[in-house]
């Protein structure tokens, strides 16, 4: 008997080895995302934003406010312009990012102490470049916006010590944990890579079913009289194991190639991710078991794999996706698992916590292989 | 002396859909015999085949396999060998892999692979993609397939349709042997000469079998050809 299971578990294999279109996206896509996903992210911070300045000041006092520009980390000058209008062209093609304008009576204002108005132009189209831009001008703004509050004290009469002393009452101090440099990288690639690597796996996994009896060899299974539940499990099994190993070279390449940090211990995070293909096996199996040929059995399958990703709360939060979104993406194994992951990622929090992911996957898997099973039960009767 | 029975159905109905292809079919055959079911296309001989084979389910009549019951028991399918009209085998593995996995599957044994690689002379093709071979080939590893697990019943639909004449050959007379040992074989057909190559002849139309010995079976069409001959020759165009 045992025989018998091993020999239909291998002819799967050997039915995904030898569909040439699968293999190749089976092996080389999840591969390729890593790779891909890895060299665009790997700088991980976005640094040198490109940068112009028009002084239209050009004072000492302008100068040592270019200065303090120039130092800052994240921006880079890229061009010192004429007027706002030649500002204005440059970003609108493209060449800088974010637009300094210095204004005619800069120096002016400070030395009587009165308020100066320093434009700083973002580019918003790229939201991403944008988010930086912002982050990066507001600390250049904030700092020296305390050295002129200073300064003016000073000018006021008001002594040294408490005239800083009046600017560091309350300090912000900005300490990002987790990811202590806010690597894009760290957040981005692996779960980049994982959502490729799904999309390949639910498309496999959307033929287990259609992949059977959308063939005249299903005849032949019928006549022999193998069980539905013995061909299932034992093609279940083959997919099982080939999603596992492809997800480990991903695992292997992103930890111990390029050390990103795992808070979790790897036992925590493989067997997360071996839940987390049974359950989207078992959706994907799920939407196989409605279709009725091998097209709309892929089509099923995309319906959910494409959006997944998104809906997972991932990229985008949850909490400000709208309120029927927010509670029906938890329907998909995928949003669990992503929003899991960057638990395990970063955090650990431990088994009582995640316990609860582990539970909603198990959940998930079988009620979708519960209705996969009616369903089928339903079509052959 | 009365013949063993292996296979009895009585008062058959079988739809697809909601039109009725079988409508109170009744028929037995016994153990040695060659029956063959006759038909048009579309009159329901792959459904009826089907129904035995219990690759198809029925609601309506009594259907008896080897003693089985096949709504209740997939188990006279141990015993049981199956040739479809239409390609089926495993289109993804080559010969040698489709008669292993086919071993596997009806528990027959390593000896039982060589035994039918011999009676059809598949040593040539072993290596060979099964979606590959030509039709007369493919039927020989069909048949094959249907023998490796040495059964009792063989359901055998077209076998010999459109194929070469070395293959029909080697079918007929492992299909004769087969008979001559004991064996049952549940034949469709629609290419009328083939009906002298069965002890008897079910003929199917409008949902209805009728029982004939296949020179009757080949008198009734010479008939029909006279009746729907058109005058001016076989072709009316």
């Amino acid at each position: 008997m045992f025989k018998r299971y091993w020999t239909i578990t291998c002819r799967e294999f050997i039915y995904m080895w030898r569909d040439r279109g699968l293999r190749h996206i089976l092996l080389l896509g999840p591969l390729l995302g890593v790779l891909l996903f890895y060299g665009i992210y790997q700088v991980g911070v976005l640094k040198a934003i490109p940068t112009a300045i028009v002084d239209l000041d050009r004072s000492r006092t302008s100068q040592e406010l270019v200065n303090n520009l120039i130092q800052t980390e994240n921006l880079e000058i890229q061009s010192y312009l004429e007027n706002f209008d030649t500002l204005e062209a440059s970003i609108r093609q493209g060449e800088v990012v974010v637009g300094v304008v210095i204004p005619e009576n800069y120096s002016q204002q400070v030395a009587l102490n009165r308020t100066a108005h320093i434009l700083l132009v973002i580019d918003g189209s790229n939201m991403i470049y944008a988010t930086n831009a912002t982050s990066a001008v507001l600390s250049v703004s904030r700092n020296l916006g305390a050295q002129i509050g200073i300064k003016t004290l000073l000018a006021r009469g008001v002594q040294l010590n408490q005239a800083r002393e009046a600017y560091q009452a309350i300090v912000f101090r900005e300490e990002p944990w987790f990811n202590p440099t806010l690597n894009y990288a760290y957040f981005l690639v692996l779960a980049l890579a994982l959502n490729f690597w799904q999309q390949c796996c639910t498309l496999a996994a959307s033929m287990t079913i259609i992949g059977e009896t959308g063939w005249r060899s299903w005849l032949q299974w019928k006549a022999i009289g193998i069980s539905q539940i013995t061909l299932f499990s034992c093609k279940t099994i083959a997919h099982l194991i080939t999603f596992m190993g492809l997800v480990l070279p991903i695992y292997v390449f992103i930890f111990l190639v390029l050390k990103f940090p795992l808070s979790s211990s790897w036992w925590t995070l493989l067997s997360f991710t071996f839940l987390f293909v049974i359950a989207m096996h078992a959706v994907s199996t799920m939407m196989s078991s409605f279709a009725s040929n091998g097209v709309d059995a892929t089509r099923f399958g995309m319906l959910i794999a494409l959006p997944a990703f998104i809906l997972s709360g991932y990229t985008w939060p949850l909490e400000v996706m709208p309120d029927f979104l927010q509670n029906a993406v938890w329907i998909l194994p995928h949003t669990w698992f992503f929003q899991g992951l960057n638990y395990l990622l970063f955090k650990d929090p431990g088994w009582a916590f995640l316990s609860f992911y582990f539970l909603a996957l198990a959940i998930i898997a079988l009620v979708a292989y519960s209705v996969t099973a009616i369903v089928c039960y339903w079509r052959n009767n | 002396m009365t013949m063993e029975i292996r296979v009895r159905v009585i008062d058959l109905h079988q739809k697809i859909g909601k039109k009725p292809i079988l409508t109170g079919v009744s028929f037995t055959v016994g153990v040695g015999e060659c029956f063959g079911i006759f038909g048009t296309r579309g009159v329901g001989k792959t459904t009826l085949l089907h129904t035995l084979a219990g690759i198809r389910r029925y609601k309506v009549g009594q259907v008896e396999v080897l003693g089985y019951n096949p709504r209740k028991t997939d188990v006279f399918k141990r015993s049981l060998g199956v040739v479809t009209q239409e390609p089926s085998l495993f289109h993804d593995l080559r010969v040698i892999e489709n008669l292993d996995f086919m071993a596997t599957l009806k528990q027959a044994k390593g000896q039982d692979i060589e035994r039918v690689i011999e009676q059809f002379e598949l040593q040539d093709y072993l290596r060979e993609s099964a979606e590959a071979l030509e039709a007369g080939p493919y039927q020989r590893l069909s048949m094959a397939c249907a023998l490796i697990n040495s059964p009792v019943l063989l359901v055998i639909d077209e076998l010999i349709k459109d194929i070469d004449l070395y293959s029909r050959r080697l079918l007929l007379r492992e299909l004769n042997r087969f008979v001559q040992g004991g064996g049952t074989c549940i034949w469709g057909f629609s290419q009328i000469e083939q009906c002298l190559l069965m002890h008897r002849v079910g003929w199917l139309e409008n949902g209805q079998l009728t029982e004939l010995e296949p020179q009757e079976t080949l008198e009734k069409w010479q008939q029909q050809e006279k009746e729907w001959l058109l005058p001016g020759g076989e072709v009316g165009v």
